[in-house]
């Protein structure tokens, strides 16, 4: 059978800059049809994958490509990206946008565009000065989803709109991704990644430490909690497996945050005689919060 | 219809589980009955504003599980003759009783401890009855 090749792929990409490497070795495959959340901390390298992946930036060396293809102008017929600080035209109204992106893109379409102008109550006749800042974010999305892309790629879609638009940005990423699109967008949120996106990416520093389906990986990740009678035992050594994220300690408790659990930490704590068991399950700020902040 | 499901994306429980417990639960009561019509994947997907990989991947196991069947261009239906009301009654809760003997277990409980709180809670709830 031939496989479809990823709508997204990133090989190898790394980005540096004089002295300073925004993404390092980055390799990630996302499948037509299926919505990335990027999580990172500020300064993770996520806005810099995101624009080579567009052809914005030069990789320094690996590849990024588009429905298995190099990026080229045409592939922007059927990709749409809404940067994180608006590319808008203060002077110009809502309306003029809307009939600039009409000229400029074959596949525009007038209606969807009106008919989300409704959805964000934009008003046509506004001076882009005057919108606040999630007008501004909703108008870049009505002009990025006004050609009913087959990719979108969304730099922080949600920021400055209220709690009500922000579940629309979601809705309109899934009805997307219903209809075949792939979406990848980042965001500083993260129970909108956990809503609307099937696959989670985590990065930090460059590094893509984490990529996973959201679902299989609270399958994965658990908090094993034992507790002991008395003092904690000296357990450096029965710990130290690749599977342990993180060790935290609390009176009598040790709490192991741990990749998956096949039962592996309970066998080995058990010469411990522990008084006390208990597996708890995780969401993914949980995860997130762990991924970035263990060690490297 | 679709408002018979919920979900709670921040839960540590994946939801293409919850789901699957819902429409089993929901086939096993009665609250959805047999031959009816489940809302599509899109529709289902923008009413709980989740993924909809997701709730496709809810519908195949359902499906797999014997529990409702798509018909292409169609749609998903509940399965007629499909697995028994009580069958699926017990796959709803037998994770709920795993779970509780599963905490006791960590709580260093041994299994005869465990089997007399068991009988205990049983002639709590189902006072009356000999066990």
């Amino acid at each position: 059978m031939i496989q479809a090749p990823p709508a997204i792929a990133f090989d190898n990409l790394t980005k540096r800059y004089r002295n300073f490497e925004a993404v390092h070795d980055l390799t990630l495959h996302i499948e037509a049809g299926s919505i990335c959340g990027l999580l990172g901390p500020n300064g993770a390298g996520k806005t810099t994958a995101m624009k080579t992946l567009l052809g914005f930036l030069r990789p320094t060396s690996g590849s990024v490509a588009i429905n298995g293809a190099p990026v080229t102008s045409s592939t922007f017929e059927t990709l749409s990206y809404v940067p994180e600080t608006d590319a808008l035209f203060g002077e110009l109204t809502v309306a003029q946008h809307v009939d600039l992106n009409r000229r400029a893109q074959p596949r525009h379409d007038q209606a969807r565009a009106e008919e989300l102008l409704g959805v964000f109550g934009l008003d046509r006749r506004k001076r882009v000065k005057k919108l606040s800042k999630g007008q501004k974010t909703a108008l870049a999305l009505v002009l990025a989803l006004a050609s009913k892309p087959r990719v979108l790629v969304l730099d922080e879609p949600s920021s400055g709109l209220d709690p009500v638009f922000q579940r629309v940005v979601l809705d309109l990423m899934i009805d997307a991704a219903a209809e075949g699109g792939t979406v990848l967008f980042s965001s500083h949120q993260v129970g909108q990644v956990e809503r609307a996106a099937d696959h989670v990416a985590i990065m930090r520093g460059g590094r893509l430490l984490l990529y996973n389906n959201v679902d299989s990986l609270k399958g994965q990740e658990k908090i094993i909690e034992a507790t002991f009678a008395s003092a904690i035992p000296d357990l450096n050594g029965a710990l130290r497996v690749e599977v342990v994220r993180r060790v935290e300690q609390a009176g009598n408790m040790v709490r192991i945050s741990v990749k998956h659990d096949d039962g592996e930490i309970a066998q080995r704590l058990a010469p411990y005689n522990p008084t006390s068991i208990r597996i708890v399950d995780r969401n993914l700020e949980d995860i997130f919060l762990d991924v970035v902040s263990e060690k490297s | 219809m679709a408002a018979i499901f919920t979900v709670d994306p921040r839960s540590g429980v994946p939801i293409y589980l919850q789901l699957i417990e819902q429409v089993k639960r929901g086939v096993a009561l009665g609250t959805l009955a047999s031959g009816e019509q489940l809302p599509t994947v899109k529709a289902l997907a923008l009413e709980l504003t989740v993924n909809p990989n997701t709730v496709a991947r809810a519908y195949r196991d359902l499906e797999r599980d014997g529990v409702i069947e798509t018909s292409p261009g169609r749609g998903s239906f509940v399965r007629n003759n499909g697995t028994a009301s009580s069958e699926l009654r017990s796959d709803v809760a037998e994770p709920a009783l795993d779970n509780a003997i599963r905490t006791a277990k960590g709580l260093g409980l041994d299994s005869n401890e465990v089997r007399r709180l068991f009988t205990r809670a049983l002639s709590r709830w189902y006072p009356g009855e000999e066990s």
